[in-house]
């Protein structure tokens, strides 16, 4: 794949060559579908947006390794993917310990101490209330590959080869997770996807 | 995974994006060759749009300038750690060479100390235990040894024949 044909591939090339512009671009362009994947692999939202900084730090840092030939959104989900994990074993190391904790040597940060978070309510008290909470819920059951497919399924950009690269697995093998991850979502959500409402016991 | 791999096709796709025309043409017949996969199409087909339905995690709206800021800082501590490596790795960069100094003075130390010149002191006793040695009687001299020693074994001086002679 070419530079050309990849305008997020010419981004990076500018980024390689120290481009402020070029990575804001890129930020703004891809915010959104990593805090959508980090938060749903985290359900913490204080954490997912930690996190997804720490991404787009870790591209910023990491921009001199990028391969042009690679596709750039492969490339940031695979570190998505990467730092999850890392938080997902680290949360599993050590249970009570949190993000919210601020570490001693970042609170003298501004932004630590005056960003709003009420700005930034979390999404199940948003549009779906109830609903969205169960769906967040069952996809939070599914072990962390089939959860991670079938969070990177529903991003535009990435096909089937894409998310296999950034599972690092076979292509039958991605696919397979989706489907496993679909059947037991479908198990779970069955009285919702029947009815197409929450039935009042649940 | 589905028994009928066209059916299993079209789902796949299906999970990606909407069916085309021809696509929803092609599950229709494969519906009705295979009514028992009604229910389950109409499950995947609910699901599908749950899952679209999912909202959008919210990002804060000074999310770019908050990454830029961490950047911005990491790239000054980078530069701080660079500085302070440069200087550790001063230490490192004379310390080899002088440990290899070190090395090869003790080598050295070793191999003079293996050829160097005796002490006097310690020559001259070399040379008494040499000297010693050769003071002892040569093998050749000591070949009738045995002889003479048998010769001393004579019967002693006769006194009354002395005597006489005297």
């Amino acid at each position: 794949m070419s530079a050309e044909l990849d305008p997020d591939a010419a981004l990076m090339i500018r980024v390689k060559e120290g481009d402020r512009e070029a990575f804001a671009e890129l930020v703004n362009k891809y915010k959104q579908p990593v805090m959508n994947v980090v938060y749903r692999m985290l359900r913490d939202m204080t954490e997912a947006e930690d996190l997804a900084q720490n991404v787009f730090l870790q591209v910023y840092k990491s921009a001199h390794r990028y391969e042009v030939s690679a596709k750039f959104s492969t490339w940031l989900f695979t570190i998505v993917r990467n730092l999850c994990l890392n938080e997902i074993r680290r949360r599993s190391r050590h249970p009570a310990d949190s993000l919210d904790i601020p570490h001693p040597e970042q609170e003298d940060q501004p932004w630590q101490q005056f960003e709003d978070k009420r700005t930034a309510s979390a999404p199940n008290t948003l549009l779906h209330g109830e609903l969205e909470e169960k769906v967040d819920e069952a996809l939070a059951d599914l072990p962390e590959n089939q959860r991670t497919a079938l969070l990177l399924c529903r991003q535009d950009e990435l096909s089937y080869d894409d998310i296999a690269k950034v599972l690092g697995c076979s292509l039958s093998a991605t696919k397979s997770l989706i489907h496993r991850g679909r059947e037991t979502l479908k198990q779970k959500l069955k009285l919702y996807l029947r009815t197409g409402a929450w039935p009042e016991s649940k | 995974m589905h028994q009928h791999p066209h059916y299993q096709r079209l789902l796949e796709l299906s999970w990606r994006r909407k069916l085309t025309s021809s696509e929803e043409a092609a599950l229709r017949a494969c519906l009705a060759a295979h009514p028992e996969l009604q229910a389950d199409w109409e499950l995947e087909i609910a699901l599908s749009e749950t899952l679209a339905r999912l909202s959008d995690a919210p990002v804060p709206s000074n999310f770019t300038a908050l990454v830029l800021q961490t950047v911005e800082r990491d790239g000054a501590q980078g530069r701080t750690r660079t500085w302070r490596w440069r200087f550790l790795q001063g230490k490192p960069a004379w310390l080899p060479r002088v440990a290899f100094a070190g090395v090869l003075v003790a080598a050295g130390l070793l191999s003079y100390n293996a050829i160097r010149p005796r002490p006097v002191e310690q020559v001259a006793g070399g040379l008494r235990v040499v000297a010693d040695v050769s003071s002892l009687p040569s093998p050749e001299a000591l070949k009738d040894f045995d002889t003479i020693r048998a010769l001393n074994a004579s019967p002693g001086v006769d006194q009354e024949l002395l005597a006489l002679l005297q």
